[in-house]
């Protein structure tokens, strides 16, 4: 692996990495107010999501297709705890009119919880098992929001960020408020995960993804691990989920559905599954792919017929480019920037463990 | 402990549903007792045709996740795209009954349909959506084998292009160009639109549901005459066992996964012939039985046929008492509770079955 | 290695071509001053997709027909059109919103037409829980206005009520007006059961069956929720009382019509018109070849439109919009409530000459000549939370002579308002599992719904 901290290539990701953050900051200054509070914030807050994603995968040997869920899950109890309802109030869910500061940490802790309660119930489950198993704890979650109709129902629970915590203050006025939060809330969980990949846990979680059968032989209660480990992914996914009911406002079943999830695999792929970087650069891949492409539409089929094979729209965009990126650089973005070193530096031999294939070690058992 | 607590649960349920509810009283006083029709000694009627549904949704079910299962058993692909083949099946039978029954587009009176207006457009989308499947099969996931990751997410960029497509292109002929959304609905042949009398508990039954019952036994008896009497079943069972030793031994296993692909899809269009006809398809369906496959198979186990049969009968089960036998109380108009909770209790089994069993009922231990 | 090359290319040109788009879109565009930006929200996918042409197609109609512009394709209204002017400005059309019937998508598509494209003016959404959202949004940014194209939910303009959203057409409460009344005076209901999709819109058109009927003296037995992701009706349908037990079913499911009444044949045997009572879903939207011709001489609650209306104004409104888009449906509520919205929006133009924001949710009109509406010398009114009081017409299915099977006006019911004489109160909940409740009240129009014959609204008030 590395020979130190200051590789040529380590020197060169963190003067990239360090270019990044100065423009980040100086972003509402550079760009549009609409690139600044829709696009940049939102690529910070499903980096964040995605991030638990690639945590999840990279260290743990685990897709987990629940963090949209959970992210879900977070956004809708502070949505019911913190709206208010009455006379031009809010008419969907509790609508308990808690003090925003308890609704946060409520949220968090709460969505943490039900991770590590799920991560109980999937631990024993390995590699494409596990991923149909959190697949389906999504889009439960999805109907149960949608059918449960105390919490909500498939009406959205709206004007969620105009009950924001005092010591954050008005951030629809003040969007730009909202951006630095969501970028300081980005770098923390960044440093948060590269933190926590080397402690005991962190590692013994690697270990477990690598050979669990050694690890338990050792004594290691490697279910007990996957749990905790979930768990983790699941308070990541929470910080999103609260960012992201303050920054959209609202939110509804459609936010825990199947495409949604779908769209956060897509990010965590495009980015790339092994490194946590590509969890803010596949955001941003797709959420900009999103926005500007949206324009573009297939002729449908028309009466006279012409092109009648190919109509649809910006969905079917998105499924080819994921489609291209799985079967040609399955380590997504930052597969690619591992390519173009090796490539400059012509490199030999075996390439980099992180960047090669989009399933880090796979799991031995089925 | 949580076995001990799990298996008080179930007993709880069986004593609930046979002897402890109430039928809801005349002054709409009720209690946590209160269910829609009382309890099976207070209405043994309806306890038979909640039977009866459950056993022909079973049916239903069967088809589909049978397919779903035999490809993930032999394979170890989950394939996300098992919803869109439903759905596009669904859409092509609909296409051909167009066809063969000019009359009227769009609807069809069930006096004008006979068997074979049924049969040969199920035949013919089974054909089509198993090409399908092959195509996908041979294009995308040959050469791939043994990435199960990579293959789920190859097989998920599928199912976004394919639905989206579908949207664009579905229904073709008929009424719903100008008029409708994209529901399309089959008729069923004339013959089945009657109920017939079960003289058990006074009760008439739905003929048509009985008919799906039967094809599903029929599907069930045939793929399992096909595992264990032929040849190419033979091969497939020692794939599920031991992929590698199989292909070590010189059995040309890439044909047989082609062939199981071919069949796993055909299966999801007869299913989605089956569901045009009861009620009809339109987009959004494939993630509800995508959903329904993946649960069946988490619970039944994978590659088990016993095991769809199982989960079919088991998810049937909770889906239709759920909405019968749940408390509806407070009053006759049954408003507040419970009801909707039904999709709780899909959760509920899965954690209960991967209490006892990670691998599912019938799975192979892991 | 070519494949490695390859590997390589395709993905780098793809992040160039990204770049590029990015860099373009990123740095600030100054919004063109002077002309009025107009955006129209409809569907594009979802159960409604198909009304994609049909809103815009309304909208756009009634801009060409009132303020000067030019379609480009007659038989495209998608295609666009150009020249619009009012109050002295041009008016441009900035984007079209493609929905999915669903919340979330609402909000990203409104935050792309008001924030990207910088709308001024959102004529639009078309469905109920995208009102909602979008009513939400409208409270926090009062200097855009909002005139609601089609959405039938309650709340935007009974709880949420923000001052700068606009209705001109009644909620799906108010298009059921009155048929409860016609199934206990003409169909001799005492008692009925009611089914409806577990979410807004079913809620909201089972409220107005539920609150006329039990206003006349009816009682509802039993309340059935489906989900509206559900397979399998069965289990939902034998929780309604067998046909023996009970007068007559209201039936408020659109999500799933046809699967829904399958189901019912098949727990209980053929279903006989004269009991059931539908809403729009039963003869709109395609249902009209489905699920219509088993139910012929099945009374329906309607889409606010009054189809094959032989009133003056109503031949105007058709002919005017037919002059435009020759094949549009001219008494389908998508295409009439957009005409409707987007006329309003010029009216209001041309009064604030041409200026946005408060000055121009101060003109927009109090009232409008509606094509099918007849009360007040045929004007709909907005009462105080700019919501209309509209005239609703109840419908029946018949065979045509060519076999088809389609609704037919039978009941005009004057001057519907949201609040049913007060049952609906803004500090009330929206209509849902539990309201309303059954009351017997009176309501405004009780006792005075009229037949109609023949597309004439007769002076035989209905007994």
């Amino acid at each position: 692996m590395s020979r130190g901290a200051w590789t040529p290539r380590a020197i060169v990701e963190r003067s990239l990495g360090l270019a990044a953050l100065v423009i980040a900051l100086l972003g509402p200054a550079i760009f549009s107010s609409y690139f600044t509070t829709t696009i940049l914030t939102s690529t910070f807050i499903f980096g964040i999501a995605a991030a638990s994603l690639i945590f999840l995968s990279a260290y743990g040997g685990m897709i987990s297709l629940s963090q949209t869920a959970l992210m879900g899950i977070a956004g809708y109890v502070v949505g019911n705890l913190v709206t208010k309802g009455g006379a031009g109030g809010e008419t969907k869910g509790l609508i308990l009119g808690w003090d925003p500061t308890l609704a946060l940490v409520f949220a968090i802790v709460i969505t943490t919880a039900i991770g590590l309660i799920l991560g109980l119930v999937a631990s024993r489950s390995f590699g494409i098992y596990f991923l149909m198993l959190t697949l389906t704890f999504g889009v439960i979650a999805n109907y149960f929001f949608g059918q449960v109709t105390k919490l909500g129902g498939f009406s959205p629970i709206a004007s969620i960020n105009l009950y924001m915590p005092g010591w954050i203050g008005d951030i629809v006025g003040h969007p730009d408020k909202l951006y630095y939060i969501a970028l300081g809330v980005s770098l923390f969980v960044y440093v948060l995960i590269r933190y926590l990949v080397r402690t005991p846990f962190g590692i013994s979680l690697q270990g477990q993804r690598d050979e669990p059968v050694r690890l338990a032989s050792l004594g290691y209660t490697v279910p007990l691990h996957r749990a905790l480990a979930f768990g983790f992914g699941a308070f990541v996914a929470s910080l999103a989920g609260v960012l992201f009911v303050w920054w959209e406002g609202q939110i509804s079943p459609q936010n825990l559905g199947l495409g949604a999830t779908i769209d956060l695999l897509i990010i965590a792929v495009i980015g790339g599954l092994g490194r946590i970087e590509g969890a803010w650069l596949g955001a941003f891949a797709f959420i900009v792919i999103n926005n500007y492409v949206r324009d573009i539409q297939f002729p449908f089929a028309s009466e006279k017929g012409v092109l009648p094979w190919i109509g649809g729209s910006f969905n079917t965009v998105i499924g080819v480019v994921f489609l291209l990126i799985v079967l040609l650089s399955p380590g997504g973005l930052v597969g690619i920037w591992d390519r173009v070193w090796d490539a400059a530096r012509r490199r030999g031999g075996p390439p980099h463990a992180q960047s090669e294939g989009a399933e880090p070690a796979a799991v031995a058992s089925s | 402990m949580p076995r001990a607590a799990a298996a008080g649960l179930v007993v709880f349920a069986t004593l609930f549903v046979l002897v402890i509810a109430n039928p809801p009283s005349e002054s709409g006083a009720g209690s946590w007792r209160t269910t829609n029709s009382g309890s099976a000694f207070d209405d043994p009627g309806a306890f038979m045709a909640n039977l009866l549904d459950t056993v022909t949704l079973a049916g239903w079910l069967f088809i589909v996740a049978s397919g779903f299962s035999l490809i993930f058993g032999l394979m170890r692909v989950v394939n996300m795209a098992h919803g869109v083949f439903y759905l596009l099946g669904g859409y092509i039978a609909y296409e051909v009954q167009q066809r063969l029954t000019a009359e009227t587009p769009g609807f069809v009176p069930g006096e004008l349909v006979n068997t074979w207006e049924w049969l040969i457009p199920m035949a013919v989308a089974m054909l089509c959506i198993g090409a399908l499947g092959l195509v996908i099969e041979q294009g995308f996931l040959r050469w791939n084998q043994g990435q199960d990751l990579r293959q789920a997410l190859i097989t998920i960029a599928i199912a976004v292009i394919i639905a989206d497509q579908v949207t664009a292109h579905f229904p073709r002929s008929g009424a719903f160009q100008t008029g409708g959304g994209n529901l399309a609905t089959i008729t069923w042949p004339g013959w089945m639109e009657r109920r017939i009398d079960l003289h058990v508990a006074g009760v008439e039954y739905s003929l048509t549901r009985l008919a799906i019952l039967a094809l599903g036994v029929t599907v069930g008896v045939s793929l399992w005459l096909w595992l264990h009497r032929t040849r190419t079943g033979m091969v497939i069972r020692a794939g599920v066992d031991d992929r590698q030793m199989t292909s070590v031994l010189g059995i040309n296993i890439g044909r047989t996964f082609a062939i199981a692909f071919f069949v796993g899809s055909a299966l999801a269009a007869m299913g989605g012939t089956v569901g045009a006809s009861q009620g009809g398809v339109a987009s959004g369906q494939d993630g509800l039985w995508l959903l329904y496959s993946l649960v069946v198979v988490i619970v039944g186990g994978m590659g088990s046929l016993v095991g769809a049969a199982v989960g079919s009968l088991l998810v049937a089960f909770v889906l239709t008492f759920s909405a019968s036998y749940l408390p509806s109380t407070g009053d006759p108009a049954g408003i507040e509770c419970c009801t909707q909770y039904s999709i709780t209790f899909t959760f509920v089994l899965i954690a209960l079955v991967l209490a006892f069993r990670p691998q599912g009922l019938f799975g192979k231990a892991a | 290695m070519k494949v490695g090359r390859w590997k390589l290319l395709l993905p780098l040109a793809l992040l160039t071509v990204g770049a590029t788009v990015t860099a373009s879109g990123a740095l600030a565009t100054p919004a063109q001053s002077g002309a009025v930006r107009v955006a129209i929200m409809t569907d594009c996918k979802g159960g409604f997709g198909f009304a994609y042409e049909l809103d815009i197609g309304g909208a756009q109609a009634a801009f060409a027909q009132y303020a000067g512009g030019k379609v480009k394709n007659k038989n495209k209204p998608s295609a666009g059109m150009t020249g619009i002017s009012a109050g002295g400005a041009d008016v441009n059309i900035v984007g079209y919103g493609c929905g999915d019937d669903t919340a979330a998508t609402a909000v990203k598509e409104t935050r792309r037409l008001m924030e990207q494209l910088k709308a001024d003016v959102m004529v639009g959404p078309l469905s109920g829980d995208e009102a909602v959202a979008v009513a939400n949004y409208a409270k926090a940014h009062t200097k855009q206005t909002f005139i609601i194209g089609t959405a039938g939910s309650q709340d935007p303009t009974m709880q949420i009520a923000p001052k700068n959203m606009f209705r001109y057409h009644g909620d799906g409460a108010q298009w059921n007006a009155g048929i409860g009344e016609i199934a206990y005076k003409k169909l001799g209901w005492r008692n009925a059961a009611i089914i409806m999709d577990d979410y807004s819109f079913g809620w909201t058109s089972a409220a107005g069956m539920i609150a006329d009927f039990c206003a006349v003296g009816g009682k509802i037995t039993k309340r059935v929720f489906p989900p509206l992701n559900n397979a399998d009706y069965a289990s939902f349908v034998r929780q309604l009382p067998a046909p023996d037990k009970v007068d007559g079913y209201f039936w408020a499911i659109g999500g799933n019509t046809p699967g829904s009444l399958t189901a019912f044949e098949q727990a209980y045997g053929k279903a006989d018109p004269k009991q059931f009572i539908g809403n729009l879903f039963f003869a709109f939207l395609g249902n009209d070849k489905v699920v219509a011709p088993k139910f012929v001489g099945a009374y329906l609650g309607g889409f606010g439109t009054g189809p094959g209306l032989k009133t003056k104004q109503a031949k105007r409104y058709e002919a005017a919009l037919l002059s435009h888009y020759p094949k549009l449906p001219t008494a389908d509520g998508f295409v009439y409530n957009y005409y409707n919205a987007a006329w309003a929006l010029v009216q209001g133009l041309e009064k604030s000459g041409g200026a946005v924001g408060a000055a121009l949710q101060k003109a927009m009109p109090r009232t409008l000549a509606s094509g099918y509406e007849v009360s007040d010398d045929g004007k709909v009114k907005l009462d105080s939370r700019r919501q209309a009081i509209q005239d609703q017409y109840q419908l029946q299915l018949v065979k045509n002579k060519d076999g088809s099977v389609g609704p037919v006006v039978i009941a005009y019911v004057p001057n519907v308002d949201q609040s049913f004489g007060g049952l609906f109160k803004p500090s009330s909940p929206p209509p849902g599992r539990s309201q309303p409740a059954c009351k017997k009240q009176k309501t405004p129009w009780q006792g005075k719904l009229k037949a109609v014959k023949n597309g004439v609204i007769t002076k035989t008030t209905i007994k």
